[in-house]
């Protein structure tokens, strides 16, 4: 325990009116409530999709390709806005945040992608600790910050290291130092096994499995159905044409929850909403 | 400080576009600085020559040497005039044939006696000469008056078509010089999206994002601005020898460099027409 987590210090940042909820701390860290996401008018990717993740949880999200996992996820870092609903970080309604506060709530926010999102001709070390220089952190404490994230995903020592000359398995473990390094509230991964072998893969699931196991809420999507069965005790979120299932309970527990999800929908969408690939 | 460190590591990293863009701002920025020293040293001439400041009066035949200095005496008097000058009918011959021994050989009465005027700086505009000019052709003994307003005035009028010729010309040598780094910001920009698209998932503001590549622009048009006035300076003083000898003969005037101020008005314009090309292409590519 011992050091103050910084997520918890830039949360009262990114609130426009600057005031610290202590009752955040027992609020869900994330809630969807009815959200709704349209890029096209006749195939909606997100409908009414309701989700609340508590804090310190490890979620697997998954679904055929296209299915809506990578906009769910974006809808949370604010890359995208929703068209309809609320989304809750921290018991604040994201969607209603200007710009300005954009930045601050990514900075509570770790995101990890498929295609690693590293600057190639940065050194390892700048690449994870630009996330503590954007928020103006002394030099000092950010290399000591860096080298224990660093340290954490197994590369001590590669500091100096060009990202480009990494492996692919290496340059992901990059990109997971950078989403930790500032401890934040959550970590998502957008597909981030999607350019490994197996072997890499389920390296890199054990990294986000430690990560979890510091308290650190992880949102995992994938489509890999090797991974999931993996880590069984996890729970799993299905999207499916537009709508999300819990599925790791079995199917009556899935048609309970979809039942308290579904009261103010129509018949027609229930019916849909049965079809699981898992 | 951590901006401009951050500039130079994206100049660094792209040097070639960088020395590219540096030359080229330079050749744009030397064209300008060049224009800017003609302009300074033309403007040295019009004040030397550009006003009439001296009058020759023309004496009529047979005027007495009583009537002359009477003359001079009154024209001496004017406030206009600093001195008053009896150029004899022999001493002009003298300052027109020069050399010339067949000029030299003809008759003194040829030559016309003169008052050549020279004066006061405060009456050289070219309504008080006329006046004057005027008050002096009605004294005895006068001729005809000549003020050189015809000379004057056509110098007059190359000097201000080349004032604005430079003005045309530095216009565009501007607009091309903020062209050029906008282009080289904008190719920047392009190289570095995927930092851009890492800043801005890591939560940096758009101001963290934006401010490098303003820096980038200034650095690059103080840094073409530099070169520029260096390289103008070192043609200068080599070419310096040479002016001179053609200047100093023709115009009895030495040439001017670009004075301390404006050189550092040169390199702060630079970096400041950096900077807006560069606000130009972020405003335009950067969406942050």
């Amino acid at each position: 325990m011992g050091r103050p987590r910084i997520g918890a210090q830039f949360g009262r940042q990114f609130r426009p009116d600057g005031h610290f909820d202590r009752s955040a701390a027992h609020k869900p860290i994330l809630v969807l409530d009815g959200v709704v996401k349209v890029f096209r008018a006749d195939a909606p990717v997100l409908r009414r999709v309701d989700l609340t993740i508590e804090r310190g949880e490890f979620v697997f999200v998954t679904g055929p390709s296209g299915a809506g996992k990578s906009t769910l996820l974006k809808l949370v870092y604010r890359s995208e806005t929703v068209d309809e609903g609320r989304i809750l970080f921290c018991g604040r309604d994201i969607a209603r945040l200007t710009d300005d506060s954009v930045p601050f709530l990514r900075r509570n926010i770790g995101v990890v992608f498929q295609d690693f999102k590293l600057v190639p001709y940065w050194t390892v070390f700048e690449n994870v600790a630009v996330a503590l220089e954007v928020a103006g952190m002394p030099s000092r404490i950010i290399r000591s910050r860096v080298a224990m994230a660093l340290e954490r995903v197994g590369l001590a020592g590669r500091g100096e290291d060009l990202a480009s000359v990494l492996s692919g398995g290496e340059q992901q473990r990059v990109a997971v130092a950078r989403a930790i390094v500032n401890e934040p509230a959550i970590v998502l991964a957008d597909e981030p096994t999607g350019n490994l072998d197996p072997v890499l893969a389920l390296d890199i699931l054990g990294l986000f499995e430690e990560v979890h196991e510091s308290g650190t809420t992880v949102l995992f999507a994938t489509h890999d159905r090797s991974l999931l069965e993996q880590a069984p005790q996890h729970r799993l979120i299905v999207i499916d044409d537009g709508r999300t299932i819990e599925a790791r309970q079995g199917l009556r527990a899935v048609g309970g929850a979809l039942d308290a999800q579904r009261h103010n929908r129509d018949a027609d969408d229930a019916v849909s909403t049965a079809r699981l690939p898992l | 400080m951590k901006v401009v460190s951050r500039a130079l590591r994206g100049v660094r990293e792209h040097v070639r576009t960088q020395i590219v863009s540096v030359a080229t701002v330079a050749l744009a920025l030397f064209c300008l600085a060049t224009a800017a020293l003609a302009a300074q040293n033309l403007g040295e001439v019009s004040r030397r020559w550009g006003g009439p400041v001296r009058m020759t009066v023309y004496l009529s035949d047979g005027a007495t040497a009583e009537q002359v200095e009477s003359l001079r005496n009154a024209l001496s008097a004017l406030p206009e005039v600093s001195s008053a000058r009896y150029v004899s009918p022999t001493e002009s011959r003298a300052l027109v044939a020069g050399d010339d021994r067949v000029m030299a050989s003809a008759s003194a009465e040829l030559f016309p006696a003169t008052v050549e005027l020279s004066l006061v700086a405060g009456a050289t505009d070219a309504s008080r000469v006329e006046a004057l000019a005027a008050r002096v052709r009605r004294l005895g003994s006068v001729s005809d008056v000549e003020t050189y307003q015809g000379i004057t005035g056509q110098l007059q009028s190359f000097l201000s078509g080349g004032r604005t010729a430079t003005l045309v010309f530095g216009v565009i040598v501007l607009l091309c010089a903020v062209a050029v780094v906008s282009n080289t910001v904008r190719l920047s920009l392009h190289a570095r999206m995927r930092e851009v698209e890492v800043l801005r998932l890591v939560g940096a503001s758009p101001q963290y994002v934006r401010s490098p590549f303003l820096a980038e622009g200034a650095l690059l048009g103080g840094g073409g601005a530099i070169v520029a006035v260096s390289v103008l300076a070192f043609v200068f003083f080599a070419m310096r020898g040479r002016l001179d000898a053609t200047l100093g003969t023709a115009l009895g005037m030495r040439p001017v460099f670009l004075s301390l101020p404006i050189l550092a008005g040169f390199v702060l314009g630079g970096a400041g027409l950096g900077a807006t090309g560069s606000a130009l292409a972020v405003r335009r590519w950067l969406k942050v």
